[in-house]
C-alpha cells in the first residue's frame, strides 16, 4: 500500500520511522505551511510581514540607507528621490531610515503586548475550559468586564497609571487583548475536556499539569496562532494610536504613531513626512491581517476554497 | 420582552460594577497620589503635619475598599469628585464635554450608515459593476488605513488645499450657531465615519448577496411589488441582521475613536478631557470618564442584543 503523503519531506527509511509517524505534528505543521503558501492572501500576508520584519530588523540593527539621526542640513524636507526614497524631514533626516527604527520600536512593543495576552490569555482559557464550575465562573466573569472596557480606554486608563514607558505601554495594550484569547481558547477546550483521550489520560492518572499542557495545549494552539497573528495587527494600530496621542514610549525612540503626529503641522508641504510612517503602519497591518486570515484557511479545512 | 430587557438591566449593573472595581485597582497602580498629582515637586517641601494633614484630607492610607467604598458612594449618589487641576466638579466637566461627544459619535454613525448601507444595497445590486468598484474602494481603504492617519491626512488637506481649519475659532455648540457647529462636527465625523462605514458596508453586502436570490423575493416581484418596496422594504429587512450586529461593534469601536479624533480636531468632548486629564495625572476625572465609556459601551451592547430580538422573532427564545 502506498503511503497517503509521499511528498512529505519525512525519511521513510530511517530505522523507526514507519508509516503511522506520518501523521506527526510536525509533518503537519509543514502541510499546514503549504497550504497557508497556495492561499492567495495568506501569500501576500506572508511577503508583505516578511518585508515588514526585514525592514525593523535592519532598522534595529543600523542597516539602514543613511543613519536616521544623522541631521544633513544640505538636504531638509527634500521631496522622495532616488538618493532619499522616502524623503527627508525638517532635520533633514532621512525618512525611510527613521520608518525602519520606528518599525522595530513600534513591532517591539506590539510582540510584547501579543506575548502577554496570548501567554495570559491561553493559560486562563484553557484552566478556564478544563477546570470546574467556580474557577470557570471567576475567570469567564472578569473577561466579561475586562471586555467591557473598550481595549484602547483600557490601555489608556493603565497608560496613565503606569507611566508612558517602554514595556508600560507593551503592558497596556496587551491587557485589553487578554479576553479575547480567553474566549476562543475556552470553547474547544470544554469539547477536548469530554473527549476519549483526555479522559484515558486522567483514568491513567496523568496531572492536570501534564494533560493541559502535553495534550490540550497543542490541540488549541492552531486557533492561537491564527489569533496571534490578528492581535499582532491590533496591537500595532494600537501602539501606533497610543503613541500619537503623545502616550508611547519616551523619546529618542520615535515611533511610527509618534512619527505621524510630528509630521502634522509639514504635512501641508512635505506630504511625505505624513505618508511614510502611515504606509509602514497600513502595510504592517494589513500584512498581519492577511497572514492570519491564510492562516486560519489553512488550519482549519473546512473554510478553505469556500 | 420586559423580563429580557429586566434581566439584561441586572447584568449590565453587575458588569458595571465589576469594571468600576478594575478601574479603580488600575488607577491605584498610580505612583504617587493626589497630593503629589497636585503639588508636583512642592509636596516635597510640606512638613511631616502637614502631609499628614492632606492625606487624611484626601483619604490616602485608609485601606482599598473603604477608599473604593466611598467612591462608589459619591458617584452613585452623583458626586464625581473635583478635579485636582481646574478644581471645577468632574461632573460639570463631564457635563459640558458629553454633549459634543455624542454629537460627534451620532454625527459618524450616521456617515457610516448611509456610506455602508447605501453602497452595500447598491454593490450587492450592481455586483462588479462600477458603484460596487467604488464601494469596494472606500471600504478597503476605510479598513486598512487607521483614523488618526485619516484625521491627520484631512486636517492637512482642509488646511492646505482650501485654507480651512473649521475649529480656529474655538468650538460653538449647536445651540449657538448651529450652521459653524455642524461645520465643526462635519470632518471628524467623516474621519470616523469612513471606518464604521467600511465595515458596516461588507456586512451589508453580503447579507444582501445571500437573501437576494431567496424564494420569497421573487415571490414579492411576482406579486406585482414595485423594485424599490421590494429592495428597501423586504430585502434589507432581511439582511438587517448582521447590518445591526456590525453597527453595534462599531458603534462600540467607535467610542474609542472619538478620543483619537477629538485630540486631532481640538474638540472639546470627553476624548480631549480624558487626554488632557491623563497627562495632568488629574485621576479623577480620568477615572469618571473612563466609567462613563464603559457604561456607554455596555449599553450600546445591550441595546443591540434587544434589538435583534425586536426585529427577528425567531431569536425570541
Amino acid at each position: 500500500m502506498r503511503p497517503f503523503a509521499t511528498s512529505l519531506p519525512v525519511d521513510v527509511s530511517s530505522p523507526g520511522s514507519d508509516l503511522s509517524e506520518l501523521d506527526v505534528p510536525g509533518a503537519r505543521r509543514r502541510s499546514a505551511l503549504r497550504s497557508l503558501w497556495r492561499h492567495p492572501r495568506g501569500r501576500i500576508g506572508c511577503i508583505l510581514v516578511g518585508v515588514v520584519v526585514l525592514a525593523a530588523v535592519a532598522g534595529a540593527t543600523g542597516l539602514t540607507p543613511y543613519n536616521a539621526l544623522f541631521q544633513n542640513n544640505a538636504a531638509i524636507l527634500k521631496a522622495p528621490s532616488l538618493s532619499h526614497l522616502f524623503g527627508t524631514d525638517q532635520f533633514g533626516r532621512d525618512e525611510l531610515s527613521l520608518v525602519m527604527q520606528g518599525l522595530w520600536v513600534t513591532l517591539e512593543i506590539a510582540c510584547i503586548a501579543v506575548a502577554i495576552a496570548g501567554t495570559v490569555g491561553t493559560i486562563a482559557g484553557i484552566v478556564a475550559g478544563y477546570l470546574g464550575r467556580w474557577t470557570s465562573a471567576v475567570i469567564m466573569r472578569i473577561t466579561d468586564m475586562l471586555f467591557a472596557i473598550p481595549a484602547i480606554l483600557l490601555a489608556l486608563a493603565i497608560v496613565t497609571a503606569l507611566g508612558p514607558g517602554w514595556l508600560d505601554s507593551a503592558l497596556a495594550i496587551g491587557v485589553g487583548y487578554i479576553p479575547i484569547f480567553v474566549r476562543i481558547v475556552r470553547g474547544p477546550v470544554l469539547s477536548l475536556r469530554e473527549s476519549a483521550y483526555i479522559r484515558a489520560g486522567r483514568v491513567l492518572g496523568f496531572s492536570p499539569v501534564r494533560l493541559l499542557f502535553r495534550h490540550v495545549l497543542p490541540n488549541v494552539s492552531g486557533i492561537v496562532a491564527v489569533q496571534v497573528s490578528m492581535a499582532l495587527a491590533w496591537a500595532i494600530l494600537a501602539e501606533a494610536a497610543l503613541s500619537f496621542l503623545g502616550l508611547g514610549p519616551p523619546p529618542p525612540t520615535a515611533s511610527l504613531g509618534e512619527m505621524v503626529s510630528a509630521s502634522s503641522p509639514l504635512a501641508a508641504t512635505a506630504w511625505w513626512t505624513l505618508a511614510a510612517p502611515s504606509v509602514a503602519i497600513v502595510v504592517a497591518v494589513i500584512g498581519f491581517n492577511l497572514l492570519g486570515d491564510g492562516l486560519r484557511d489553512a488550519i482549519d479545512p473546512r473554510t478553505q476554497r469556500h | 420582552m420586559l423580563r429580557q430587557i429586566g434581566r439584561r438591566l441586572f447584568t449590565m449593573i453587575i458588569t458595571l460594577f465589576g469594571v468600576s472595581i478594575i478601574i479603580f485597582l488600575i488607577l491605584r497602580l498610580l505612583p504617587g497620589n493626589e497630593v503629589t498629582a497636585s503639588l508636583g515637586v512642592s509636596a516635597g517641601l510640606l512638613s511631616h503635619s502637614q502631609l499628614a494633614a492632606l492625606d487624611r484630607y484626601f483619604g490616602i492610607g485608609k485601606p482599598f475598599y473603604e477608599q473604593y467604598g466611598s467612591w462608589l458612594g459619591s458617584v452613585l449618589t452623583g458626586n464625581l469628585g473635583v478635579s485636582l487641576q481646574s478644581r471645577i466638579s468632574v461632573a460639570s466637566l463631564v457635563g459640558t464635554a458629553l454633549p459634543v461627544t455624542l454629537e460627534l459619535a451620532i454625527g459618524a454613525m450616521l456617515i457610516g450608515e448611509i456610506i455602508g448601507v447605501g453602497f452595500g444595497v447598491l454593490g450587492a445590486l450592481h455586483p462588479a459593476k462600477f458603484v460596487d468598484n467604488l464601494g469596494q474602494g472606500v471600504s478597503i481603504f476605510g479598513l486598512s488605513v487607521p483614523t488618526f492617519i485619516i484625521g491627520t491626512g484631512m486636517v492637512t488637506l482642509l488646511a492646505s488645499v482650501f485654507h480651512y481649519f473649521p475649529s480656529s475659532e474655538g468650538f460653538v455648540s449647536i445651540t449657538a450657531n448651529p450652521w459653524l457647529n455642524i461645520q465643526q462636527i462635519f470632518f471628524p465625523a467623516l474621519t470616523l465615519g469612513l471606518g464604521v462605514g467600511a465595515a458596516i458596508m461588507k456586512s451589508t453586502r453580503t447579507a444582501m448577496l445571500e437573501v437576494i436570490g431567496l424564494n420569497f423575493v421573487r415571490t414579492a416581484r411576482g406579486k406585482g411589488l414595485s423594485r424599490r418596496v421590494v429592495i428597501w422594504k423586504h430585502l434589507l429587512l432581511a439582511a438587517m441582521i448582521p447590518v445591526i450586529t456590525m453597527s453595534g461593534i462599531q458603534l462600540g469601536y467607535l467610542l474609542g475613536g472619538t478620543v483619537v479624533v477629538e485630540d486631532i480636531f481640538v474638540l472639546p468632548g470627553l476624548g480631549r478631557l480624558l487626554i488632557t486629564s491623563i497627562s495632568d495625572r488629574d485621576f479623577a476625572v480620568v477615572q469618571s470618564v473612563t466609567l462613563i465609556y464603559a457604561a456607554a459601551f455596555i449599553a450600546v451592547n445591550m441595546v443591540t442584543d434587544l434589538l435583534y430580538t425586536w426585529i427577528d422573532p425567531r431569536t425570541r427564545a
